[in-house]
Parts: structure tokens; sequence; C-alpha cells
């Protein structure tokens, strides 16, 4: 990186979204850098998702550009966002069911260097290697979140806490400069919470973390900056104390109509 | 000293392969020459089993060509006991396992369902027999390889559109693809040979340097029934050697993934239809070679071999085998080609008309029974109900 003002990781640019008339995002903007954790929350429908897709590329902005300025890219297709060092997790765990954890962390790495279908067809020495790197590697990286002996379970069959964990690890398995959490905290009992809090927090120190998020507890002393969103706008932008001193915010959340 | 047993055995097995070749290659009389053997072959069973769990995670390619080999070695051996019209079958089998390989991995990996499989094979059944009747000539090995690559090129065109399609709708096309399939046979009639398809110009028959190897002083026929069948065999082995490989390494990995979870699969940067369109295309590619196989094996190639029937049968083998795993290729294959002899069993046992309105359609009672009781009792087939005995019997405390 050059010195002076870095460049955002990603950026969303004035974008809407509107869904057969009915209004999804309206106009919104905002951006994550390198070494912040940001929060995107808001009352539920009020677009978070819809944000978070956007952001990913699952659904097309209306109107507006999504763009990934570190990289040097913008309107990414799902598939292309790896190359732009992003990963994301899904709702819920996401994981692949039929495939081992260990194999589910694999997958994470499927975008590295590889000599291609016939490669794969006629098991070149080469590519049997790479493969038992992606292996190894992958055994490292359940081992650096503590669940190395959950490896050869399958997804069915470890706690909804681990599997948790799992998604995380696949997402960081393609060294991502921006990981984004859909919902992290969702399902997690309290000691849980606070490992994966911990976590995500060690992980800022390289990369920028984006999280979609309704549980205020977990999200307050966690992030650096929150985005609030209601009924498709941003209503509110800062640091958590300075959000929850916006009157938006608070008539938002509390329904204070009068 | 488990270290060096691991070590040892592969060279050993692989010493004790090049001794059973030379042995047949060489042996005044064939029979002598295999019953040599058999010792042999026994030894590297045991030697192979002992050393398997070792050997699979240090060096999965040379595992998987070492068992390769050993099942080619034992198939072959066989061959030379039985007679011509079992080897006709196995040879039959080994053709219709390659279409089964293709079809699992298409199916079972990618999670994407085909009934136009049966019309695949009859691309490569015809290019082999258009190929044979312009150049007859050219070496069997090289005819396979252009009914192969005919195969991919009509999976690629038909894969294309495919890729936007799901579930019932990519059936409907495929489905669509083996009906229109017999149609075009007999509207390209001076190209194909219309309803009455084709026949090779000379059947192949064992090059010189295996005279050792066929000789036996049995009739003609005898002896190329054999090589075909051995020929089939081979060539299955290969496939399955290749198979194995693709199905352990990341395309086949690639395939479980969009199978289990397509929107995961993107976030990790898969390309659905490029993905979806490989698996089109290998799948229609084996399907082709089995077909070609299977012209070979026939002398002859007929369109109405190649009906849509064709393409039901061969998804319920694949079925009754296990899908999604090679070795229920393998299984289907063999039901397939005994299957004809447990008709003809059954039609001299129970003194039905051979002719007879039931005894042809044995063959449909036969599959659709399977079927039912596969899906009630195993619903993930044979190579998927023998892997869960074998679990629970591992896991099973010791006492």
């Amino acid at each position: 990186m050059s010195p002076g003002p870095e460049l955002p990781l990603i950026a969303l640019d004035h974008v809407s979204v509107h869904f057969e008339g009915l209004r999804a995002l309206d106009d919104v903007s905002f951006d994550v850098s390198s070494g912040e954790i940001v929060g995107l929350i808001g009352p539920n429908g009020a677009g978070k998702t819809t944000a978070f897709n956007v952001a990913c590329g699952f659904v097309k902005p209306s109107t507006g550009h999504v763009h990934y300025p570190t990289a040097k890219k913008s309107n990414l297709r799902p598939n292309q966002l790896v190359h732009a060092g992003v990963a994301r997790t899904l709702q819920g765990v996401g994981l692949f069911p039929h495939c081992s954890v260990l194999e589910n962390v694999m997958a994470g790495g499927h975008l590295r260097p590889s000599g291609g279908f016939f490669a794969s067809f006629l098991s070149l020495p080469k590519e049997v290697r790479s493969e038992r790197r992606l292996r190894d590697d992958a055994r490292t990286m359940l081992e650096r979140l503590n669940i190395a002996d959950m490896a050869d379970r399958l997804p069915s069959a470890i706690p909804y806490g681990i599997a948790k964990k799992v998604s995380v690890a696949r997402a960081l398995m393609s060294e991502p400069t921006l990981l984004m959490l859909d919902e992290p905290a969702s399902g997690l009992d309290e000691s849980e919470l606070d490992d994966f809090a911990r976590l995500i927090v060690e992980l800022r120190a390289t990369m920028g973390v984006l999280l979609v998020e309704h549980d205020m507890e977990f999200v307050m002393p966690l992030v650096n900056r929150l985005v609030v969103l209601n009924f498709g706008e941003v209503i509110a932008s800062g640091s958590p104390s300075e959000v929850r001193e916006n009157e938006a915010v608070i008539e938002a959340y509390l329904g204070v109509n009068e | 000293m488990k270290l060096l047993a691991a070590r040892r055995v592969p060279s050993a097995i692989a010493l004790a392969l090049v001794v059973t070749i030379v042995v047949l290659a060489t042996a005044s009389s064939t029979r002598v020459g295999v019953a040599l053997s058999v010792a042999i072959d026994l030894a590297i069973a045991c030697a192979f089993i002992v050393s398997v769990p070792e050997l699979k995670t240090r060096h999965p390619v040379v595992a998987r060509a070492l068992l390769t080999l050993l099942g080619l070695d034992v198939a072959i051996f066989l061959t030379f006991f039985f007679s011509s019209s079992t080897n006709f079958n196995l040879a039959t089998g080994a053709a219709m396992s390659i279409v089964l390989l293709g079809l699992s991995f298409l199916t079972g990996a990618s999670g994407q369902i085909s009934l136009g499989n049966g019309a695949f094979m009859g691309v490569g059944a015809f290019t082999m027999a258009i190929w044979a009747n312009h150049h007859a000539t050219t070496p069997i090995v090289f005819s396979l390889l252009i009914a192969i690559a005919s195969g991919a090129l009509v999976g690629l065109l038909l894969g294309l559109p495919a890729t936007r399609l799901r579930g019932p709708y990519l059936a409907g096309m495929t489905l669509a693809f083996a009906v229109a399939f017999t149609f075009i046979l007999s509207s390209f009639s001076s190209w194909t040979g219309g309803d009455s398809g084709l026949q090779l110009p000379t059947a192949w028959i064992a090059p010189r340097w295996l005279d050792g190897f066929y000789h036996a002083g049995t009739s003609p026929l005898t002896t190329t029934t054999l090589y075909i069948t051995d020929v089939a065999i081979v060539v299955a082995g290969v496939a399955f050697f290749f198979m194995a490989n693709l199905f352990a390494s990341r395309t086949g990995r690639s395939m479980r993934l969009i199978r289990d979870n397509d929107v995961a699969a993107e976030l990790v940067g898969i390309s659905l239809p490029r993905a979806r369109v490989v698996a089109f295309i290998v799948s229609s590619a084996y399907a082709a070679l089995g077909g070609a196989l299977l012209t070979v094996i026939d002398n002859s190639v007929s369109p109405s071999t190649y009906s849509f029937a064709l393409s039901v049968t061969i998804l319920s083998l694949i079925v009754i085998g296990g899908i999604g795993t090679i070795s229920g290729a393998l299984i289907g294959g063999v039901v397939y080609a005994f299957s004809t002899s447990v008709i003809s069993w059954i039609t001299t046992h129970t003194g039905l008309n051979p002719q007879g309105n039931v005894a042809s359609q044995l063959n449909g009672i036969i599959f659709g029974g399977l079927l039912i009781l596969t899906m009630l009792f195993a619903p993930f087939g044979i190579a998927g109900a023998v892997r869960h005995f074998w679990h629970r019997m591992r896991s099973r405390p010791p006492g």
C-alpha cells in the first residue's frame, strides 16, 4: 500500500434497488476500509440484507454502483468477489451439507492457482501436491480457530456455534481483505458470542470487516462505525456513541412517532 | 516397521504385475500362463488390501493406479475361463459402466439430471461406425478418441443452453434430445444407414504382438470375442482411473459444492455455468466412449438401440448401483452385463416362451423391480448400502 489516504475496500456509491415498484434501497452510500469493523444495522425490513446482497453482487443495483477501490474493480458478480479480496458468510451457516468440515474449509481456497480440468483429470503431480497443500492449510486454519477435532465430521454433526466458525474459516481461506459477515451473532450463546467477538477483533488487524447484525449488545462494543438503515435509506452513520444519541435512530428503533 | 511396509508393498505389487504380464505374454500355453498368474494375483490382492490405508493417504494416485491394475488383472484373467457369450455380456457391461460413470459424475457430483445419455452414447456409437466405414485402418484407440471428441462436442453444444435450466427443465431438454436423436439418425440416412444402421467393414482382431496371449488354439471367433472383451475391460479400467482422479480433485470437489449449496459455491469463486458445462461435457464424452465401445463389441450399430428407453435404463442402473459413486457405476455395469444371462436362465428354467410377451418384457421387469427395491431399502444404491454397512461394522466396539 502506498502512503497517503487509504482507499476503501468497498464503496457503495448512491445505490438504489427497486423490486417491481418496491423501493428496497434508496440512494445508499457507505464504505469500509481496512482495519475497521463496520456494522450495518436497522429495524426489520430496513434493507440490510438487500444492501449486503448488492455489496456482493447477488442483487444488481437499479441505479448507482458498487466499487471495490483497492482491487480497482466495480459491480462484480458473486463468483468474482474472491478476486477482489472479498469473502462473505451466509445467513445461518451456509455450509456444504454433504462435504466434511475439512472439505468445507478447503472450498474457501478454490481460487488458488490450479492446473485446471485436465490437471485434475490426469492427477498431475503438481495438482496432487497443491491439493495436499490446500488440505494442510485448511487443517491449519481449523487449528487456528480451535476446531481441528471437527475436521472429518459433517456439518450436520457439529454444534451450531462451531458450524459458524467453520463458515468463517472457509471465508478466511481465500485470504480476504474484506470479510462480510451476515448475522454472525444469531443463534450463538453467551460464551460463543464472546469467542466470536474476540475473533472478529483479531481479524481486524489484517482486513476490514462489514457485518449485518441486529443483536445490538453484540454490535455496539465491537464495531468502529455503524451505518443505520431504515426504509431503505441511510438515516445515520458514525461511531456507536454518536449513533446512540441520534434522534432519527432512536425514533426508528423505538417507534416514537409523535 | 509400519513405514517400511508402506514403502515396500507398492514396489512388491509393481514387481508382481510385471511378472504377471511377462508370464502371460510369453507362456507357451495361455492357460498355463493364466494359471501361473492366479497365485500372483492373489498375492497382489492381499498385499494391496493390507497396505491400502497407508497408501491411500500418502500416494492417492499410486493407490488408484494399483487398484485399477489389480482390477484389470483379475478381470482379464477371468475372461480366459468364461464362455464366449459370458465374455460378450461382460464386454457390454464394461461399455455400459463407462456410460454410468459419466452419469454418476453429472448427476451425483454436480446435481444435474440427464435423460439424454442414451443419445450421447448413440453419438459415440455412430461416430465410431461412420469413421470405421470411411477409414477402416484407423487403430482402435484412435477411433475411440474420435468418438470421445464427438461426444464432448455434442455435450458442449447441448450443455451451453442447459446451464440456464434447472431440475425438471434440464431433464426435459435432455429428454427432448433423447427423443429427437432417433429421428436425427433417420434423416441423415446416407450417413447413418437409416433404420438398418451400419455394419463395420472388418472386425478388430488382436494385433500380432499379442499372439502369445490369444493363440490358445480356439476358434477365431472365440479369440476375437476374448480380445474385444479384454479391450473393453482395459478401456473401462482407464476410464475408471481418470474418473476417480476427477472425483478426488478440485474439479470434483467444486461439483459437489455446487450440488450442495450453489450460493455458497459462487462465493468461493466457482462459476456455476462453467462448472455445469464441464460436468455435461464429461458425462457426454464418457457416454460416447461407452457407445463407441458397444459398436466395437457388436461390430455393428443400429438406431433402435439408442432409443429413449436406453436413457431410462442407464438412469435406473446408476440409481441401483449408487449415484455419485464410482463403485456404483461398476455395480450397474455388472448388473447390466448379467441381466441377459439371468433372463435366459429364467426362460429356460421356467419354460417361458423366449419369444413370448412376458419374456420380452423381463428386462424391464427386472430393472423396474430392482429399482423399486433399491429405492425402498438402499436409497443411495448398492454402493451406498455397502458403505453404510461397512461403517457400521467398523464403528462397532470390539467384543
